[in-house]
């Protein structure tokens, strides 16, 4: 996608083994809001998939609002209300009933762009283990909600659906902001592809070069075959992928 | 090593092995209301409960676990009840589907602003208390040896087979010190099969949790199931700390005169797997 101020890729990968139709990784796109998100389903939970697409797809469409911690937690509690209501006349077995009634949990990012200012910035907002990344020539600027690969583990804090879980799951949001120049890079990643591309930046990897050249150009297949070799060697963990990609153009 | 992943094309298998003895019916912890057998019964159900609900995907069940249950005691074999009944290993969508019954009860839960509500919760039963009979764990642990090299045949890159092994008593049909080894030296290429053993007591004695040697154990029998545990991996040494569990580097899964909250640790720990138990990551910030 491009406007006249920003050009974006994305990219979506499945765990291995896994259809795309059951990656629990979704990205949000709206140009006209300017708003990007990532959300990402907890493997282990209920109906996460509907969660994260909830979440990053209902987001990118809010023209303001929920970019704060207090106004975030009044928009999750009304999306997960929602959620909640979608299940009421499914017929679920006693296990998945049982499941249900913790609700869903997904981390999640997002990120409004205002370049239409005299100075052109970003905000964001997160919780868990999806990130945003405010790259300049190269360099990683800022990133959030972690900034380096030894802070992921396998308990992440995540937004919970369920009402009564809220107001302790939801303590934990991360908000920042910076200005943007013409040619940096923002990038949104889901916690394993996060995770991998912080430590490549720490160690001054190439891959993380070869990574960004094929993801400017859009070449998917190539893309995939560097995530099969690298999930093979367990440089990376077998994880859904989720990456969306913004450049500033400014004039 | 014990990093494999677990899914639908690379399960893993869990067996659960329980002591069915005569002496299971006795009080546990001086509660006289309280048999060991009951309290041990509960535990079970409550981890198949657990790994069922782990598994769980919306409205389908994902065969990341083959379960067994078997209980030895007056006769050695599977000890489920109802459908799954004689089934020596069962996938957790098998039994997640055909659990004995389903109780209604009610659980308190936080509220989320330092207060708690009542939610009503389901507790399907899969495996009864039962105590007659002598101590076969020799005979038991050749039957685990057969599942496991099955399994193994089958899945020989997975994680490897976990055996939760819980008994009060020792051994009436020999020393388990060379079968437990024949069953420790099995293997998939993520690692060595996991023996891990709880012994409970009614007594008052001093209990002895996950220690890394065996000096402060004083009968042979203690220090025959210490040398058929295996040490702790990493996973799951990270599961007994978030369960505040004193355990480190060389730990072995043992626990000598274990009480009614060793038992649930001793399941959860076991069962964590990859490190994350059950619903801890559900709990963060609550």
């Amino acid at each position: 996608m491009s406007s006249s101020r920003f050009q974006s890729q994305q990219f979506l990968l499945p765990k291995e083994g896994h259809l795309l139709s059951e990656c629990e990784d979704v990205i949000g796109v709206n140009a006209l809001t300017q708003r990007f998100a990532i959300a990402d389903g907890a493997t282990e939970a209920f109906d996460a998939q509907s969660w994260a697409r909830r979440l990053a797809r209902q987001w990118v469409r809010l023209d303001r609002g929920a970019l704060v911690p207090d106004d975030f937690r009044s928009w999750v509690a009304a999306e997960g209300r929602s959620l909640h209501d979608s299940w009421k006349n499914l017929q679920l077995s006693w296990y998945a009933e049982e499941k249900a009634r913790t609700g869903s949990f997904a981390a999640f990012v997002g990120v409004q762009l205002e370049v239409e200012l005299a100075t052109p910035r970003w905000q964001a907002i997160a919780l868990g283990d999806a990130c945003l990344l405010h790259c300049r020539a190269g360099r990683i600027l800022s990133a959030l909600p972690l900034a380096n690969h030894e802070s992921f583990n396998a308990s992440p804090l995540l937004v919970p659906s369920l009402g009564l879980l809220q107001d302790a799951g939801l303590r934990n949001i991360v908000v920042d902001s910076g200005v943007l120049e013409s040619g940096d890079v923002l990038l949104l990643l889901s916690d394993a592809v996060a995770a991998w591309y912080l430590r490549l930046a720490e160690s001054g990897d190439r891959a993380r070069c070869c990574f960004e050249e094929l993801l400017m150009a859009d070449r998917e297949d190539e893309l995939e075959q560097l995530f099969s070799k690298e999930r093979r060697t367990g440089r990376i963990k077998n994880d859904d992928i989720a990456v969306l990609r913004i450049e500033l153009r400014l004039p | 090593m014990y990093s494999a992943q677990i899914t639908r094309a690379n399960p893993t298998c869990i067996i659960l092995l329980i002591d069915q003895s005569a002496s299971m019916s006795d009080p546990f912890s001086g509660d006289a209301a309280t048999k060991k057998s009951d309290f041990v019964a509960e535990a079970v159900n409550h981890t198949l409960h657990d790994l069922v609900i782990r598994s769980t995907k919306t409205e389908e069940i994902r065969n990341y676990y083959y379960v067994s249950v078997i209980g030895y005691g007056r006769k050695v074999g599977p000890a489920f009840g109802g459908p799954l009944e004689h089934r020596s290993l069962a996938p957790i969508a098998d039994i997640a589907d055909y659990p004995l019954q389903v109780k209604m009860s009610y659980k308190k839960v936080p509220d989320g602003s330092g207060g708690w509500v009542e939610i009503p919760v389901r507790f399907p039963v899969w495996v009864q208390p039962f105590a007659a009979g002598k101590t076969p764990m020799c005979e038991a642990l050749v039957q685990v040896k057969a599942i496991l090299t099955a399994w193994l045949a089958d899945h020989p890159s997975g994680f490897p087979p976990t055996v939760l092994h819980l008994t009060d008593g020792e051994s009436s049909d020999g020393d388990p010190l060379a079968i437990g080894q024949e069953i420790m030296s099995l293997s998939t290429d993520d690692g060595a099969v996991l023996l891990f053993n709880c012994h409970i007591s009614s007594r008052r004695s001093a209990k002895i949790e996950y220690p890394a040697n065996d000096s402060l154990l004083i009968d042979g029998f203690a220090r025959s199931l210490f040398a058929i545990s295996s040490p702790l991996p990493a996973n799951f040494l990270a599961a007994a700390a978030q369960l505040g569990v004193s355990a480190g580097e060389g730990s072995r899964g043992f626990v000598f005169n274990g009480d009614p909250s060793s038992i649930v640790q001793f399941y959860e720990i076991g069962t964590s797997l990859t490190g994350v138990t059950p619903y801890r990551w559900m709990d963060e910030g609550t």
